[in-house]
Order: structure tokens, then sequence, then C-alpha cells
């Protein structure tokens, strides 16, 4: 059994429940074993002086459900050993929020195109600095900040 | 002086023929296109116009309505396939999202207007504009058309 | 002479698409032997300005995340809101929520069902289900004042009341709707053509569906009997009777099945709702006029609801502000679309828009 940190609910009565960074991996592979097998989706919330990740689980047996969440400064392990679906949740957490995933196969962006500057959902994200987009020869996308250069 | 009446003939059979057969071209990016496929079905007939099929390719189309926002990402495509179609062309930009920017005007991945990428002939607001507006706005462009009022 | 891999792109426009989806497709011959999809062409932003305005305000950017289907949208967020702030809703107005949202449950498979066969190449199906639809939008149109984007769910309630004449067009919409819906269905079912393309394409097994998250009718289709109505009630579907139809190949044909007799499912609820509508408020007096009021909350919430794609929920974080501190939307066709690479692969390239029009991906929710 991994010792969990703290629990608390929403306030429809979903259970929360904290969980230490290097507890997380063998803690979501006990969940999955005991009948958590759908993994609904994966987020991030910054919080100024640290980043929380959230995953929330359900039973598709008992109907329960659980929201797990846990604390980091930058990095997190990736469950897509566990789940195939995590691929693309991690991938968009990485692009809007910075938070990266070890082991991952493919963490690249996928919502904003490749080489933009920056994690927009962070609350310090400057708005007022825009950045342009435009094509390249070889068809790949080619971001920069001179408004001539693109749309 | 026979010489130019039979050229002044054909030039207005020209603009009147090319303004009543416009042949759009499919490119539907967010909700208004919903509202551009309902002025396609049998309840606001869009075909009694002239408009009668939409066609898939660039290559084969006079008129093109951008139906959305116009995001960063998709914007050099816009520019791409603007620049496949062949003269005399035509842009309408459908809704509040092509025109100006739409409620999404303060983000930071969103193109303020289709005027940016493309040169357009009408403008049509609404959030989605009905079906009737659309039709409204191609009457405007064929009464401009032979006229002689529109920009390539 | 050796094979050589060949790859063709389906770019972001293309005919045969719902939406702005690209394709990096890898071909061997005529096999795929791998498709990996791009997206991000209608990324507008919807998370990060939903917090930076009020509670109310963010309800214009959750119409236009499933843009077919609205009311659903509206019906999630406003129903995390009401159980961050303890909002109590009048029962009128929970009756006619339900009501609403199951109309436009029908509206949405209706524009899939036209467009479905579009890309199959009928063009008789688009027609017949875009005119029966109009029946439904005209039913919206006297109800909120507006076809496709409504604005209609508010915090406390619903903007306006019920009229007599929009009932008497929802009686007489009811009358000849199963009727037309046997026509419709006949034009797919009595076609050889079609039934031969879309057997055995496009499978998906249980444990793919467990492992990628998938739910809603493409869950229901592989096998599966899962329906948030039914395994966590929410509004009143605990005091009506319907069924949750199930298949068990997972092809295209059993999702076609599948979203078929959904259809009639709505239509038995709504007419079974229309006449238990109790008389009284429609909207919470103590919050008449929701967007002036300075609503202040605290906590998390998470309400899951069905939407006709899959499960939809909002998960709101507030911190003691009126404006949320993070909006969080689980859009259904995100996980669903992540799974093309094990659905397309091994396949000829003359199923890809079959398997991927079985999806039914609305743009504005993958990408937010």
């Amino acid at each position: 059994m991994i010792p969990v940190e703290s629990e608390s609910s929403t306030k429809n009565g979903i259970k929360i429940v904290y969980v230490a960074k290097e507890n997380l991996l063998a803690f979501l592979t006990e969940k999955k074993e005991q009948g958590f097998d759908t993994l609904l989706m994966i987020t991030g919330v910054d919080y100024r002086d640290h980043l929380e990740v959230l995953y929330h689980l359900l039973s598709s047996k008992t109907n329960e459900r659980l929201i797990v969440k846990t604390k980091t400064n930058e990095e997190v392990e990736s469950v897509t050993s566990l789940w195939k679906g995590a691929n693309w949740h991690e991938r968009e957490a990485w692009d809007l929020l910075g938070i990266k995933f070890l082991n991952h196969p493919n963490l690249t962006r996928i919502l904003l195109p490749e080489g933009w500057v920056g994690h927009p959902l962070r609350k310090d994200y400057p708005m007022d600095k825009k950045q342009y987009v435009n094509l390249a020869d070889d068809g790949k996308d080619r971001v920069s900040f001179e408004k001539s250069e693109g749309y | 002086m026979s010489d130019s009446i039979l050229v002044t003939s054909i030039d207005e059979a020209m603009k009147w023929g090319t303004g009543k057969s416009l042949w759009p071209f499919t490119f539907g990016l967010a909700c208004c296109a919903i509202e551009m496929m309902s002025t396609m079905g049998s309840d606001y007939d869009w075909a009694r116009f002239g408009s009668d099929v939409f066609r898939d390719s660039p290559r084969h189309s006079d008129l093109m309505i951008v139906s959305g926002t116009v995001t960063k990402k998709m914007a050099p495509r816009i520019r791409r396939l603007y620049d496949q179609m062949a003269f005399p062309k035509f842009v309408i930009s459908m809704g509040a999202c092509a025109s100006a920017g739409g409620p999404y005007v303060r983000g930071y991945s969103v193109v303020d207007g289709v005027d940016q990428v493309v040169p357009v002939d009408v403008y049509l607001y609404g959030c989605p504009p009905r079906p009737e507006a659309l039709i409204q706005a191609l009457k405007l462009l064929q009464d401009r058309i032979v006229a002689g009022k529109v920009k390539h | 002479m050796e094979d050589k891999i060949v790859e063709v792109n389906f770019g972001p426009q293309h005919p045969s698409t719902h939406g702005v989806l690209r394709i990096k497709v890898k071909l061997d011959g005529e096999i795929i032997v791998d498709a990996q999809p791009v997206i991000g062409y209608l990324h507008r932003n919807a998370e990060k300005l939903s917090e930076m305005g009020g509670y109310p305000k963010g309800m214009i950017y959750m119409d236009r995340l499933d843009y077919v289907a609205a009311l659903n949208m509206e019906l999630g967020y406003v129903m995390s809101v009401e159980q961050l702030m303890d909002v109590q809703v009048p029962e009128r107005a929970l009756w006619i929520r339900m009501m609403m949202v199951e109309l436009n449950r029908i509206a949405s498979h209706l524009i899939w069902l036209g467009t479905h066969g579009l890309d199959m190449g009928m063009l008789t199906p688009f027609f017949y289900c875009f005119s029966e639809r109009e029946k439904i939008l005209r039913i919206f149109d006297e109800i909120t004042g507006s076809r496709l984007l409504y604005n209609y769910f508010a915090v406390g309630g619903v903007y306006s009341d019920i009229t007599p004449k929009s009932v008497e067009m929802i009686k007489e919409w009811y009358g000849n709707f199963y009727k037309r819906l046997e026509e419709i269905q006949s034009i797919f079912a009595k076609s050889y053509i079609y039934v031969q393309r879309t057997k055995n394409v496009g499978k998906l097994s249980a444990e793919d569906v467990l492992s990628y998250g998938i739910t809603g009718p493409m869950q229901r289709a592989s096998g599966m009997k899962r329906d948030v109505r039914k395994d966590n009630p929410y509004l009143f579907y605990d005091k009506i009777n319907f069924d949750v139809p199930t298949r068990g190949e997972g092809d295209v044909y059993a999702r076609f099945l599948v979203r078929i007799e959904e259809m009639r499912q709505s239509a038995s609820i709504v007419n079974q709702v229309v006449g238990k509508i109790p008389q009284g408020d429609f909207y919470n007096k103590k919050y008449s006029k929701p967007m002036l009021v300075r609503l202040k909350a605290t906590g998390e919430s998470y309400v899951p609801t069905e939407s006709p794609k899959g499960e939809f929920g909002v998960h709101l974080i507030g911190d003691g502000s009126s404006i949320p501190y993070r909006v969080r939307i689980r859009s259904p066709s995100f996980a669903n679309l992540s799974s093309i690479p094990t659905m397309l692969k091994g396949y000829k390239i003359a199923d890809l828009t079959a398997s991927v029009s079985s999806i039914d991906p609305v743009f504005g929710e993958v990408d937010r």
C-alpha cells in the first residue's frame, strides 16, 4: 500500500488524493490493478511557486471516481505504459503548461506550432508580446516575433 | 463605332455571366460552416442563385467563403489555397471571427480577421449569421461584379 | 525492386473531413502502415480567455466548443458552476433543460448522418437530414431566439420560458419523426455498397477502448454498456424510461446502428418530458441579474455529463474571487481521435474516410 499524503473532495463528492512525486507511478499501477481501468484526462495547474498535475480515474465496473494530484517543480514520470490515451494528454500539458514527462515516446507540441516560445497557460505568460507564424519552404512552421514575417 | 459597341456588349455579357455562376470552394473552418451547409440544403436553397456545385479543388472554383476563426497555424495554408485559385476570384468573409476576430480577439493564437491574409470583397457579420444573411451577401457580390467594382 | 514507403498528406482542407484535421499517412502500396494525426488548426484559447473573465462570461466560450450540440456543452459548465456555488435551481428549469438537451442530441446526430453519407459518396441523405434538422432549429428559434449558438442556460435556471406555441411545435414534430427516420435509415441499410464498405472496417476492441479512454457511442458499439445518464444520473434521468443501445462488433456499421437507435430513444425521452413539466419559476429569483452579480466561489467541482460524443465535464477551481482560477475542459472528441493510429493500421486507403467519419470529431472541441 503506497502511503497517501492527504485527502479532500470536490463539492459533489468525488475523492481527491495527494501523492508524493516519487510514489506516483507505483500508486497509479496499484489503482489500475484495483479496478480503475479508465483514465479520463490529465491536466495541470500553475500555482505560481509550484505546479500540480491531476489525473482523473474511473472504474467501469463500480462507477467509482478518483482524482490523484501531485506537486512538482518541473518533471513527472509519464504513464503511457499503463494507458495508451495518456500520450496526447501529456503532450498537451507540456505544450500549454511546460510540465516535462520523463520517458514519453514523443514529447512535442500538439496544439501550437513548433517553434512557439513560452507556455501560454502559465500565469506569468506575457499576453502583449505577439508571435507570428509562416510556412518555411520545407513545409514546416516558422515562428518569430517580427510582424512582417508572418500572420 | 460598331467595333466598340460589340466589345462593350461582350464585356457586359461576360461580367453578367461571371457574377451569376459563381462556384464556391468548400472552406468551412468552424461554427459558421454549419450555417453554410444549412444554406446549401433544401430549405434555403443556394443552388437557385447559380452556385450549383461546391467544388473541392481550389483550381476549379471562383469564390472562397472563409467561415470560421482564422488561427495563426492555419493562416499560411489559407494564403497558399488562395494563390492556387485562378483569376477572376472573390472572397466572402463570413461571421464575426473571420471579419474582425470575433469573441476570441484577445487570444494569443488568433488572427484578427482574414483580411490580414487575403483581400476580401464582402464582409458579413453575425455569430453565426443566418442563412438569409449569407444569401444577401451573395446577391451583393453579384451586383458588384456586374457593376465592375471588385478588387482581385 | 524493393518496396518503398510513400508518405501522403491529407491536408487541413479536403472534402471528406469534418473540420480541420491533417493526417500524415505512410503507405505501402495500398495498405496503410502508419497514420499520425496533426491537430491544432483551430486552437482558440477557450481556457485562457475563460480564466480572464467572470463565471457567467465563460458561457460563450463553452457554446462554441462543440458547436453542433451547444446546449450539452452549456449544461456541463453550468452544472459545475452551480455545484461550486451551492445554487438551487427550481424544478421547472431542470425539466426544461432536460428536454432541450435531448432535442440537441437528435440535431447533432442528424448532422453526423448527413455528412457521413456525403463522405461515402451519397448525396440524398445530406438533404433529407438537414431538412429534418431545420424543424428542430425552428423549435429552438421559438424558445431561445437563436438557431445554432444559444447562451440560454444561466446560473440558477434558464433565460426564457417555453411558450404554448413551442409545445405545439414539439408535438407536431414528434408525430412525423419516426416515419422519416425509418426512411433515412433504409437509404443506408438497403444499399449493398454501403454495407460492404462499412462492415469489418475500423474495428476497435474493448481493451483498446479502455486504454484510450474512449467514451460515448464508440464505446457502446464495442460491447460495453456505459452511459453517464444511467451510471451517475443527473437532472431527472432516473425518473424516465429509456434504453442504452449496444452492439458487439466495434466496426463502422455498428457505430451507425448505435447512433440511429440513440435518436429513437432521445425522441421517446422528449415525448415523455414534454407532458411532465411542472408549473413554477424558470429561474432562481435570487440570481436574477447574473451578469451583474459578483459571484464568488472557493473549492473544486467536476460534474460528468453525457454529450453526443461521449463524457463531457468542466473541472473548475475557485480561489475565493469572482474569476475562476482554473477552467479545464474534458473533451470527448480529443480522446476519441487519439485512437486513429490503432484504428487505421492494416486497412486499405479507401477505408480511411469511412473510419475517420465514424469517430464524429468536432474540432471546436478537440482544439478548444
